[in-house]
């Protein structure tokens, strides 16, 4: 080995941890939150960079608790900044900071991804039961109305303006009670309770009329 | 005493505690029941802990962010904050990546790293020793890299403790240069060298005492025929050797 000299050159980072966003929930250096927002609408491709170095652990962390580590998990990331990139008009600054955006569309993601798992077991199923002649079991079932009716209703809160929809994701997605949404938005308490009730028969009206629960 | 409001009755519906008298009021109610009842139907589909806006936070692979560029055209790079470099381990002997293209290629083919589930020290015999070539220990897919056309199958085999890698490479015949096959560690910035490879299947002979739980990576690169023993920085397939 030594007539081939081995050149010494200083290692290169590995890429792969740079995306870790430390401990520090703010960065402490570089462009804020907003500026990358406003970037990332604008089109900047650095601004995806960097909000994938400051948002994708957030994101990958709901894909992981939905479908646990691996290639369903990183599919959802994936698909999750693709889309926000490709429909990045779609955002504005009064549905909120741009990772609950992003948060958003990686709920659908993950609903979209049960979706297909489920459409994957009945054709699974069916091709069994063919063989077999079975009948599916009834709680199959339940699970696969349940995953339809969350598709279902996630296109519905895409549909609902701001600031309805922020409030109801906050009451369903954050867990807060009206008075504090009232306090984390501004917006007067009043307000926040009619919002939600609307919102509430909204979402009620839809999985009455297209739900598959109601409807098998 | 009089119904709740619509309000109050969605605040229930959410799972908020009601004033004394409207939960009193709503016991014995059934029109206001009937009518939480029904506004909790979107609560419960929506309202579930896989969809809660809170989890802990998991640093995606890098082969993600590699996917995200591909599919955008995207070639900026996420920014650093400053990650360690990894020191270079005792035993294997090793080289450090060195990219004689361009950065961004190299950008490139260290964001496509995967890590799977990695071999251990002890790996266990997949299959038995059938017609004498040895026992199955670990398997790789070989996938293409982005915008690359090869793929194929690495396994590694023991016989009597001798280990040996043999790749099946389905690749584009090569005008000059060839194959070679690397043992890359997850990051992708140390690694052994394993040998030239053909396309079809290739037997090589595993290093002693390397271990394969540092180095769980095979890397197909394309090598010039410039006499230089370091990898090129152009990879074309990657897999994760799995038990
Ligand atoms: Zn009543």
């Amino acid at each position: 080995m030594t007539a081939l000299s081995r050149p010494h050159l200083p290692a290169m980072r590995p890429y792969g941890r740079e995306v870790v966003r430390e401990v520090a929930p703010v960065p402490a250096a570089g462009p804020s939150d907003a500026e990358i927002a406003r970037r990332f609408c604008a089109g900047d491709e650095q601004a995806l960079a960097e909000a994938y170095a400051r948002w994708a652990g957030q994101v990958h962390g709901l894909a992981v608790r939905a479908f646990g580590p691996g290639p369903d998990a990183e599919d959802v990331t994936q698909q999750t900044f693709v889309a926000a990139w490709t429909g990045r008009a779609g955002y504005t600054p009064a549905a909120g900071p741009l990772p609950a955006w992003l948060v958003g569309i990686c709920r659908h993601k993950i609903a979209d991804t049960w979706a297909k798992m489920a459409r994957q077991r009945r054709s699974a199923e069916a091709a069994a039961a063919d063989a077999r002649a079975r009948p599916r079991a009834a709680d199959a079932d339940r699970v696969d109305d349940a995953v339809a009716d969350r598709v279902l209703l996630l296109g519905e809160l895409d549909r609902i303006g701001q600031p309805q929809r922020r409030i109801i994701e906050l009451a369903f997605f954050a867990d807060l009670t009206h008075s504090q949404i009232a306090a984390r938005t501004g917006i007067p308490l009043g307000t926040v309770k009619s919002h939600i009730r609307r919102t509430l028969e909204r979402l009620r009206d839809r999985l009455e009329v297209d739900g598959a629960a109601l409807h098998p | 005493m009089p119904h709740s409001t619509p309000e109050q009755l969605a605040l229930a519906a959410l799972g908020e505690p009601l004033p004394d008298t409207d939960a009193a009021h709503l016991a014995g109610c059934a029109q206001c029941s009937a009518e939480v009842a029904a506004l909790r139907r979107p609560v419960e589909v929506l309202a579930v802990p896989e969809l809660a806006g809170t989890a802990p936070e998991v640093t995606p692979p890098p082969q993600v962010w590699t996917a995200i560029a591909a599919a955008t055209g995207v070639s900026a790079v996420p920014p650093s904050s400053g990650a360690e470099v990894v020191p270079p381990s005792s035993g294997a002997e090793v080289v450090p990546l060195r990219p004689r293209r361009s950065r961004t290629r190299w950008l490139t083919i260290a964001a496509a790293v995967l890590v799977g589930g990695v071999v251990g020290g002890g790996a266990v015999a997949l299959t038995r020793d059938e017609d004498g070539s040895g026992s199955v220990v670990a398997t790789a897919a070989l996938d293409p890299l982005p915008a690359e056309d090869a793929s194929g199958r690495a396994e590694v085999r023991d016989v009597d403790g001798v280990r040996s890698l043999q790749v099946d490479l389905d690749a584009p015949s090569l005008p000059d240069g060839y194959y070679e096959v690397w043992l890359l560690q997850p990051d992708a910035v140390r690694m052994v060298p394993v040998g030239a490879v053909h396309r079809g299947d290739t037997v090589l002979p595993l290093p002693d005492g390397l271990d394969l739980g540092a180095y769980p990576l095979v890397d197909v690169s394309v090598e010039p025929m410039d006499g230089d023993p370091t990898h090129s920085g152009v990879s074309v397939a990657r897999g994760s050797l799995q038990r």
